[in-house]
């Protein structure tokens, strides 16, 4: 906190009125791609306001219960019956739990519509959803960004993969990306830091599905966002080699795990360029009808409800995917009666997501004389395998996999007393359990949409944002071909007493969330330019979540990182340039 | 009254907007009262049936390591109120059969006569006894093998593995 008094105290002293709330830049967001915006500004010497709607968090400092052991949690990490009652949407989440609960949004602090069940999951705090995610880093490749110009949905892509491949190499050198180099023109490699280990099964599993496929499909260890290696550049962020502890939703101590918190914020704080400002809720971006540009942003202190204006040549729109449609949408001018930059009236359409609604488990009678020791922050991969070069099944795109094996010793719970003492620490091992989910690609469509309630307000007097999206016969198809695959895949292998499961989630569980203010070639059909700029509004950039044109398989944050660092070097260039 | 304070100061906690430095302190157990679903005889007779289910041996039982009050807290806490009545109900059903079988209260009983009846329960054909037999033992054995002291000396936890190794061993 005096680190951000400091800053903000030597931006603006003695200066008052409206000059006392300029910045060359702002950037709305503080989660996993306003943090790389913000990093990237301040670097090039922008002075940076990062707004963030949630309270502060500091790295290590406001982690309690970083380092809990598990029975000092009360309810052993289950959440009283009260609070799972009053919170149904976020208490579906994985990670909603004893040890993490504070840094979820309960679901009366922004209520929505939900004109078809969405959960939506948020995290507002500083660092946002980057305390939360599942690190999985995998680049997408030029099959993915090619895929609605080959296959005729929504619109074609504006950059290649070529266009984003450097940008891949400089966010996953500063984030510390873990990897196997595994020459697949599906999945490219990056750079990597020294991967985790499959386990024997895992190994076994890759080995009889590339005999199998010939080639064609591949299990792999995931990439993902922990340092195993660590490099200058991550010493010189104060983080430290992963410990393994796979407890990262609570913060982690080390930094062994990419989050703004522990990596872009501080760095960028470092710069003396950072203003950050907790506790920001984002009103409304100001269009001036004269500059005919945007000036500023409307917040309003989630504490007191007051309403200030702060100003800035650039915009950098990083609320999360949802509320930046939401901020867009809410960013009414006479020039812009539908929402900023919404000449084209696709703001708010063509939302999608990742589905994962299906999943497989099953044992495995091998390696009977074998065990893992440790833990491992990580899983198997699978990339997407069905049609890639071309169109081969009854249903568009496909889906990637998560696959793990792991072997426990199991307990006999059935005695009583002394019998039942023994029984539970008999050390038995068993079968190994194996298991898969399917993250599949959906296709964005102008029916699944967001926009504003026109009466309903949140606590801050906005807008609620009204969801509209569902899966269609594309997911439907999609999920039972990879059930019948997976078990081809699993029977192949000699698994025995597979489970197949649909589990029909709602749509935004999956927390990969996409779409709304989509990049692409024509202002005409599309929000953003290949520069992450709107097309009417060129000094507003959108590179979170919201800019995706379509949304492939991979888990998305590395995708994000790489654009917001990318249009950010490239707003810093056209400032230079005086062209914003 | 002290149940219900615990749960607004902690459901304030956790629906804050707020920075809270202190935040940690909040959650540890002397902050937060005990449970206080059940009485003093109800409380009684759930850590006697909780010691015959994992007694003292060479190493501590379930009640010496605290499992009753956990097993009273999440019952308070997370369970449904027909849980609640579940275990209240039980408890009572236990007694009386004591008193019935043996002439003295189910805390009194050797331990020997005291699994004697938690088993006749949990094998009779009362559904709701065996329902409340089922209840608490799972949750003897989630508090007895969370405990700090099975954790630390028994399966010995490691909040800090610092490796994975994928195939070794199960003699190592």
């Amino acid at each position: 906190m005096s680190n951000k008094a400091q800053t903000y105290e030597s931006i603006n002293f003695s200066i008052n009125g409206k000059d006392k709330n300029t910045y060359d830049a702002i950037v709305i967001g503080s989660g996993i791609s306003g943090g790389w915006s913000a990093k990237e500004l301040t670097e090039k010497g922008l002075k940076t306001l990062l707004l963030e709607r949630g309270r502060n968090v500091e790295h290590i400092k406001d982690y309690p219960t970083t380092n809990m052991m598990p029975w000092e949690f009360e309810h052993r990490e289950r959440l009283p019956l009260e609070i799972v009652k009053e919170n149904p949407i976020v208490s579906k989440c994985y990670n909603f739990k004893e040890s993490s609960a504070h840094f979820f949004v309960k679901d009366k602090e922004h209520p929505y519509v939900q004109e078809k069940p969405f959960d939506w999951i948020r995290g507002y705090q500083v660092g946002g959803k980057s305390l939360l995610w599942a690190r999985q880093t995998q680049r997408w490749s030029k099959y993915d960004f090619e895929g609605p110009a080959r296959d005729g949905f929504a619109v074609e892509w504006p950059i290649t993969y070529d266009d984003i491949a450097p940008w891949y190499s400089h966010v996953e050198k500063f984030a510390g990306i873990s990897g196997n180099k595994d020459g697949l023109d599906i999945l490219p490699d990056g750079e990597f830091l020294p991967p985790h280990e499959l386990n024997c099964v895992e190994r076994y599993f890759s080995q009889k599905v590339a005999e199998r496929y010939k080639g064609n499909r591949h299990v792999i260890i995931g990439r993902c966002a922990h340092i195993t290696e660590p490099q200058p550049i991550h010493l010189q962020q104060g983080r430290a080699k992963c410990q393994h502890r796979v407890i990262c939703e609570r913060g982690c101590p080390f930094g062994g795990y990419f989050a703004s918190n522990s990596s872009t914020i501080p760095w960028a704080m470092q710069t003396g360029n950072l203003t950050l400002m907790p506790d920001s809720v984002v009103h409304s971006i100001i269009y001036d009808e004269q500059k005919r540009k945007a000036v500023g942003v409307r917040v309003i202190n989630a504490q007191t409800l007051t309403a200030t204006e702060y100003f800035a040549k650039v915009i950098f729109v990083n609320a999360s995917a949802l509320n930046t449609n939401l901020i867009l949408l809410n960013s009414i001018s006479n020039r812009f009666p539908n929402g900023l930059g919404n000449d084209s009236g696709v703001l708010g359409k063509y939302v999608a997501f990742h589905n994962y609604r299906a999943g497989i488990s099953g044992q495995f009678e091998g390696y009977l004389d074998k065990r893992t020791d440790g833990r491992r922050p990580n899983s198997g991969y699978i990339p997407r395998f069905r049609n890639v070069a071309k169109q081969e099944t009854d249903f568009l795109r496909g889906y990637a996999a998560g696959f793990s094996a792991g072997r426990s010793t199991s307990s006999d719970r059935s005695g009583w007393g002394e019998d039942l003492k023994k029984g539970l620490f008999q050390n038995k091992y068993g079968n190994w359990y194996v298991g898969s989910h399917m993250m599949g690609e959906t296709i964005p469509k102008e029916t699944n949409y967001v926009a504003l309630d026109p009466e309903l307000k949140d606590p801050f007097g906005i807008p609620q944002l009204r969801i509209n999206v569902a899966y269609d016969d594309n997911d439907d198809k999609m999920v039972k071909d990879y059930l019948e695959q997976m078990t081809e895949m699993f029977e192949m292998a000699g698994f025995t007493n597979i489970r197949t499961r649909d589990d029909r989630r709602n749509p935004g569980l999956d927390i990969h969330e996409m779409g709304g203010v989509r990049m692409g070639k024509d202002p005409k059909t599309s929000m953003l330019n290949k520069w992450n700029q709107i097309h009417s509004v060129p000094n507003v950039f959108v590179t979170d979540g919201a800019c995706m044109t379509s949304t492939a398989t991979q888990n998305p944050s590395l995708t994000y990182m790489a654009f917001s660092a990318r249009a950010a070097n490239y707003a810093v260039e056209e400032l230079k340039r005086k062209n914003l | 009254m002290q149940r219900r304070e615990a749960i607004r100061t902690l459901s304030g906690i956790m629906g804050a907007m707020v920075a809270l430095p202190a935040w940690a302190e909040k959650w540890s157990v002397e902050k937060i009262a005990g449970p206080t679903l059940l009485d003093k005889g109800q409380k009684m007779i759930l850590t006697s049936m909780v010691d015959a289910i994992i007694p003292k041996t060479d190493t501590p039982g379930a009640a010496e390591l605290g499992v009753s009050r956990f097993v009273e807290l999440m019952i308070q806490d997370c369970f449904e109120t027909s849980s609640q009545d579940l275990l209240k109900k039980g408890l009572s059903n236990l007694d009386s059969a004591a008193r019935t079988q043996f002439g003295k209260g189910f805390s009194r009983l050797r331990s020997s006569e005291q699994l004697q009846l938690i088993k006749s329960f949990a094998q009779g054909s009362v559904q709701p006894d065996r329902d409340f037999v089922n209840l608490v033992k799972n949750l003897v054995i989630q508090g007895y093998t969370s405990s700090e002291y099975v954790m630390t000396h028994i399966t010995r936890y490691e909040l800090v593995p610092a490796r994975y190794h994928g195939c070794v061993s199960i003699e190592s």
